[in-house]
């Protein structure tokens, strides 16, 4: 029981990871690998300033997105200024993070230590709430601080989904989505699509950014290495999404991302219970991605494909 | 200046204003082609002016030159009174409405007819955190896209894509004159659709243009379109206007003269070829 809260809440929190990589994968058509360099950058800076600094953890979290925010509107200023191809635009800031990372944390890890962070502060709250540290969940005894963790998780997704659902419905926002699926159309009604396209990618790194702050305070430590195959699992969080929602509009595919995020964190949990060896795991989402990817044209081979650019 | 607006009373209200436009693509390289080679054009506000021309003569180059997609080497635009010659494409789009030739050009295939009219509806102005769509305006859009009769005013939450090119490009042009366009600029927007398909769209274009009295640049290919439609034609050439014709000349017009004139250019090029086969015969 206490593995599958876990779960529950770390799929949460990588749902923002998930969200963030929905804005660059379905938005602009990019698989942007900014994203396995952007968590950390967000969870290094929250790390230094929480534990180096003793910085107020929510101040922390907002300046970890922030420093997402920046490494995307990089990775767009590389992609539409300079007119580097998008994959690469990416590779080189994801690899431009990494040393950056170090510098900002000094070293290679860098745990909280009990130091006052969101984590403890869900803690505090959920004793000061349920009166008791332990409640029974049906049947089983749960931390009162786990069960205000995962709510405060469960919360934080469904707002930054909710903001996402109204953003992407506002003219800004549709004129962003526009600029993703067709540019020259877009251009011609006035919009500046490279402005869209820095815009967009600082708000998807930003959101990443967040997610990899959330899991750096949940987890107890920033990591250097932590990054490492993130884009592939926001990947993994989208296309689930919408092989349960059937993504038939905007609001399903937000709210599908964030069930993906957490349908697939509880399969891993389970997988892992069972005896899933833990250094498997990239492998085996990296091959997941790929069935997804692929599956559908397989299955659909042979009927006639309706394909308009 | 001043003498030429004494001159011609009809260049003082232009709305399109072209000065020594010239353009160069591919300079140096074996493909470099000139699809403006310095050219003059005055159109006055509410003209609806028909563009022809051979491949490689130059007209989608002039719309594309008005509309921004590219800079001048040399020469000067003016729409509406404002030298436009030094802004970009989508500043531009405050003046100017545009269709492309392609059908899925001039719409985003994965957004609803009501989310791509939100943003035509925004052409040109700034883009804030407004609610994009609202009750009022899916009532107008409804209203507008009912007098097309094709039937989608009850599909207005359709994702665009799945439409037909001739609807797509109807709507198209609902859009680009969703603000009133101080120039609306076609680009043969009916030459990828099928003949019954191009024939309404041809008569919304002329219903739409005619109606509001803008102020219009339409390319295409077909004699019978050019006849029928429009105030004035021009006839491109190697990158400058080889005819042009308009007033009481236009209206007498037939497909004949436009087929004869054409045959007239043809054969100059075969001249021109000839003589160029001599030159190199005697000097090679």
């Amino acid at each position: 029981m206490n593995l599958l809260l876990g779960a529950l809440t770390l799929g949460f929190i990588l749902s923002l990871v998930g969200l963030g990589v929905w804005v660059s994968f379905r938005i602009f058509k990019v698989a942007d690998i900014t994203v396995d360099g952007s968590l950390t950058f967000g969870a290094a800076v929250t790390a230094a300033l929480v534990v180096g600094n003793g910085t107020n953890p929510l101040a922390a979290t907002l300046a970890g997105m922030l420093a997402g925010m920046l490494a995307g509107t990089v990775t767009g200023l590389l992609q539409t200024r300079f007119k580097i191809d998008p994959l690469l635009s990416g590779i080189l800031v994801m690899t431009a993070l990494y040393s950056v990372n170090l510098r900002v944390m000094g070293r290679s890890n860098v745990p909280f230590l009990g130091k006052p962070s969101l984590q403890t502060w869900c803690e505090e709250l959920g004793r000061a709430v349920l009166g008791a540290p332990s409640v029974d969940v049906f049947g089983w005894p749960v931390a009162a601080g786990d069960l205000a963790v995962v709510t405060l998780a469960g919360l934080a997704a469904v707002l930054v989904g909710s903001v996402l659902w109204w953003f992407f419905r506002t003219d800004l926002g549709t004129a962003m989505r526009a600029s993703g699926d067709n540019a020259q159309m877009i251009r011609a009604l006035g919009a500046d699509v490279e402005r869209y396209r820095i815009l967009g990618l600082a708000l998807s790194n930003g959101l990443v950014a967040l997610g990899g702050s959330l899991l750096a305070q949940y987890q107890g430590f920033a990591d250097a290495q932590m990054g490492i195959g993130m884009v592939v699992w926001g990947l993994a969080s989208v296309i689930i999404g919408e092989a349960l929602t059937g993504a038939p509009s905007l609001g399903f595919s937000i709210v599908g991302t964030i069930m993906g995020s957490v349908f697939f964190r509880e399969l891993v949990a389970i997988a892992l219970g069972f005896g899933l060896n833990p250094n498997d795991l990239k492998l085996v989402t990296a091959a997941f991605v790929f069935a997804a990817l692929v599956l559908p044209s397989l299955l659909g081979r042979g009927r006639a494909q309706e394909v308009r650019p | 200046m001043s003498a030429r607006a004494d001159d011609s009373p009809a260049a003082v209200e232009a709305m399109v204003r072209v000065r020594g436009a010239r353009k160069t693509f591919n300079v140096g390289s074996p493909e470099e082609v000139r699809p403006m080679q310095g050219i003059d054009l005055d159109i006055p506000a509410g003209q609806f002016v028909i563009v022809l021309g051979g491949n490689g003569s130059g007209k989608s180059t002039l719309l594309n030159g008005l509309a921004g997609t590219f800079r001048l080497d040399e020469g000067t635009i003016e729409i509406d009174g404002h030298d436009v010659t030094r802004w970009p494409e989508h500043r531009r789009a405050s003046l100017v409405g545009r269709v492309f030739q392609n059908p899925f050009s001039g719409t985003a295939p994965m957004m609803t007819i009501a989310e791509n009219f939100a943003l035509a509806a925004r052409r040109g102005r700034p883009r804030g955190l407004g609610w994009a769509l609202n009750a009022p305006f899916r009532d107008e859009l409804r209203d507008r896209v009912r007098g097309l009769r094709m039937g989608l005013e009850d599909r207005i939450d359709t994702a665009i894509g799945a439409l037909s090119g001739g609807q797509r490009q109807a709507l198209t042009l609902l859009m680009a004159t969703w603000i009133e366009p101080r120039l609306l600029l076609l680009d043969e927007h009916t030459a990828a659709l099928d003949p019954k398909s191009a024939d309404q769209v041809i008569a919304l274009t002329d219903e739409i243009v005619s109606s509001r009295r803008l102020t219009t640049l339409m390319v295409t290919h077909a004699m019978q379109q050019a006849v029928n439609l429009g105030d004035r034609i021009l006839m491109m050439h190697r990158g400058n206007v080889l005819h042009d014709v308009s007033g009481p000349a236009k209206r007498r017009l037939r497909v004949d003269d436009l087929l004869a004139r054409f045959e007239d250019v043809r054969r100059r090029e075969l001249l021109d070829e000839g003589a160029a086969a001599l030159l190199e015969r005697s000097y090679v």
